[in-house]
């Protein structure tokens, strides 16, 4: 993989024509969640959904596990 | 992927918790063992967005598509490849390792532009382009009624691809906004317009604001 280009905010951008690495997606994971944020509220998971009835019955009443907090990533 | 390397994997992603990383993980798996059989997975819709945004978006499922297949994608086939994951349901949706793996079928996808692809741990995960991701959530934004949760999405695809944190073709997001199957060019270019006023950074239609 050749050297990734960066961000505004010096992150690894998600290339066009070359896989990113695994390492290079985990680093950016914070600023695009920040970069996100900026625009629309935090958490836009939706409160339902046709496949409410399984998720509820796996994830303990809830549609799935609890997102990691951004200052965690 | 042997018998240990499968049982492994599905180890570490029963633990994880991070739901993104776990999604992205079963992905990754999924399209290992898929491959292995010839049959080209790539991530779809939501889990999509959620890969390039970390859009706290998604719920507890991760949806695929059949980007190429050497042979018939049967049920027996699908049945067999995900009973090696020790799944359960199907034929189209399958509980593992705390989680929903749903594959839907053939991808259907207009855009010129690649799939983009995340080394994963256990194989590379194809993720539908961002380009017309962000043509399809602007339209379901607003048609066939405005629709808050896709212009969210939206809005942080476009914010993603604004800072380059993803890489875009912007050529290819106006051809596609301009195609029939689509045909919401002046939505995505105002949408577009506003986010970079909000990010403060330049838009890739600014000259095209000055041509109209």
């Amino acid at each position: 993989m050749n050297k990734p280009k960066l961000s505004r905010s010096g992150v690894p951008s998600i290339p066009m024509n070359e896989p990113i690495s695994w390492e290079d997606w985990l680093k950016g994971r914070r600023a695009r969640r920040e970069t996100g944020n900026k625009v629309a509220p935090e958490i836009i998971r939706r409160p339902s959904s046709s496949s409410d009835q399984r998720l509820r019955k796996l994830f303990n009443g809830q549609r799935g596990l609890p997102f990691k907090k951004t200052e965690e990533l | 992927m042997n018998e240990h390397q499968i049982q492994s994997a599905l180890a570490e992603i029963a633990d994880e918790t991070d739901v993104t990383v776990k999604h992205l993980e079963l992905a990754s798996l999924c399209s290992a063992l898929f491959s292995e059989r010839g049959v080209e997975l790539v991530v779809v819709g939501g889990s999509a967005i959620e890969f390039y945004t970390e859009g706290a978006y998604t719920s507890g499922d991760v949806d695929l598509c059949v980007m190429a297949s050497c042979e018939p994608l049967t049920v027996r086939l699908r049945q067999e490849i995900m009973g090696r994951l020790s799944a359960t349901g199907g034929p189209r949706s399958w509980e593992v390792a705390g989680a929903y793996i749903d594959i839907l079928g053939s991808f259907e996808n207009l855009a010129r532009t690649q799939v983009r692809t995340i080394a994963a741990p256990f194989g590379d995960v194809k993720v539908s382009p961002v380009e017309e991701l962000i043509v399809e959530r602007v339209l379901v934004s607003k048609y066939p009624q405005d629709y808050p949760p896709a212009l969210d999405c939206a809005k942080k695809i476009l914010a993603a691809a604004l800072e380059g944190e993803v890489e875009v073709d912007w050529n290819e997001v106006k051809r596609l906004a301009n195609e029939n199957a689509y045909a919401n060019w002046a939505d995505v270019k105002a949408l577009t317009n506003e986010q970079a006023k909000t990010l403060q950074v330049r838009g890739p239609f600014d000259s095209d604001e000055r041509a109209d």
